[in-house]
């Protein structure tokens, strides 16, 4: 009893310097009814995060006590290429803008000239009218990194964070979005 | 048999002359209405789920299985053989499996039980055309979904938990897109609003025109989780079951339109 009690405490006290007492969302029941869907299915539901079940418990409204310490989780979540170099190359970045199975940006957001743009997420297009200022750049390439450093709970894949851009890649759709030699800025964005 | 393959030329002829998504209207239920129109009018009056509808009669009536019995004594609710409205008030709880069942898995039971199937050897595509024609003995009745058992309401309330839950490395959950984003498009369609359109879930099974495909609920649950990368649950399970009854649970007072005939 008292071998499980000493690391139970540590952990807690550690989840709670950390600002963030780590909730979980799938409790046995749950996580009974999940296992029923199949292996597959179970393994990748029961590794929910505890970020990921903080948005599942408030239902993607984060109340503002907890908005502040999720925030600075995420933030601290984002990693930056080796070189420091935050504006790629925007031909790199077009295909993977333009695909549904890499960016599928296009899919949510209007400003692609090769594809017709959704509304879930904000029109981007002429993104590049805001300039290629360290700011911007920053901005634009936190916000692919891990957007819920931004919106908690959004939509949006934090590509970064979940694996599924590398930070060179993230440069290259900054580079497609802001330089303003890209087809994104210099053709006429497709919509419906 | 002979109508049938003749119901079968009719269709296939209508769907290869079928125009392709010419300027389409803006919503999607107007959109499909206009599609159904063409086709009807092409096929003389017969629609690809039509097909299903009798295939699945067929399958539903003839003697089958070890036990080579049909499914006429099949209870999905309202009394052996009783298929009239059914659909429109599932899942619910079944005394003899001792189980929360939808559509599909009752089906699926009662391939066990009445006809002697092994669960391996029940054919998907024979289940979902028995889902199609008993849908098209519930046409126009009401959704009246109303968990009472304790096993229903326990799986409602999984089902809502579920609905919310995100995961995965796209932090995919239901509610992300089909409540904070309802009626915006990412992709054809418009993501429709499951907790307060009652016609969200009361047109399923359904005969989707774009790809030529029937679906059931659980396929388009299925599709929901694959569409982000996510391994979806097996079919017939309870996760598939949960999420159907949550969401039948808000389509309950909607007139049922089916086989839906969706894009």
């Amino acid at each position: 009893m008292r071998r499980f009690y000493l690391p139970t405490l540590l952990l807690m006290l550690l989840g709670l310097a950390s600002g963030q007492t780590s909730q979980s969302y799938i409790n046995a029941e749950l996580q009974r009814l999940i296992q029923a869907g199949g292996q597959n299915y179970a393994n990748v539901l029961l590794k929910q995060a505890p970020d990921q079940a903080l948005c599942s418990i408030h239902r993607n409204k984060l109340p503002a006590e907890v908005l502040g310490p999720f925030i600075e989780e995420q933030r601290k979540s984002i990693k930056y290429p080796a070189d420091g170099k935050l504006l790629g190359d925007w031909k790199q970045g077009e295909p993977i803008f333009n695909t549904l199975a890499r960016g599928n940006c296009f899919s949510c957001h209007v400003g692609s000239p090769l594809n017709i743009g959704g509304n879930v997420g904000p029109s981007l297009e002429k993104y590049g009218q805001r300039g290629t200022s360290e700011a911007i750049q920053k901005y634009t390439y936190e916000v692919i990194y891990n957007t819920w450093a931004y919106f908690p709970c959004t939509v949006m894949y934090r590509f970064g964070h979940g694996g599924l851009l590398k930070p060179e890649e993230i440069t290259h759709v900054v580079a497609y979005l802001l330089d303003p030699a890209s087809d994104f800025n210099t053709k006429p964005a497709l919509k419906r | 048999m002979g109508r049938f393959w003749r119901l079968v030329g009719a269709a296939v002829l209508a769907l290869f002359s079928l125009v392709v998504l010419a300027q389409e209207e803006d919503d999607p239920v107007k959109e499909a209405e206009k599609q159904k129109k063409q086709l009807l009018e092409q096929s003389g009056g017969i629609l690809p789920s039509d097909l299903y509808v009798e295939q699945g009669e067929q399958l539903f009536k003839t003697k089958r299985g070890p036990k080579n019995a049909s499914l006429e004594a099949c209870d999905f609710g309202r009394g052996p053989g009783k298929l009239e409205g059914v659909v429109g008030r599932l899942p619910r709880y079944f005394f003899d499996t001792r189980k929360v069942e939808d559509l599909d898995s009752r089906i699926r039971s009662c391939m066990i039980r009445l006809q002697g199937f092994q669960p391996q050897e029940i054919k998907r595509s024979d289940v979902v055309s028995i889902a199609f024609y008993i849908a098209s003995l519930s046409n126009e009745q009401p959704v009246a979904v109303r968990p009472l058992m304790p096993q229903e309401k326990k799986l409602y309330q999984l089902g809502e938990q579920l609905f919310y839950l995100r995961a995965g490395p796209r932090d995919m959950g239901c509610a992300t897109c089909h409540v904070s984003y309802v009626g915006k498009r990412a992709g054809v369609l418009p993501y429709s609003d499951i907790l307060k359109d009652k016609r969200a879930a009361s047109h399923w099974p359904a005969f989707r025109y774009s790809n030529d495909q029937a679906w059931t609920m659980a396929d388009r649950i299925r599709a929901c989780y694959s569409n982000l990368s996510m391994p979806a649950p097996d079919f017939y399970s309870e996760p598939i079951i949960a999420l159907t009854l949550f969401m039948n649970v808000q389509a309950s007072g909607a007139q049922m339109d089916l086989p839906g005939f969706i894009r």
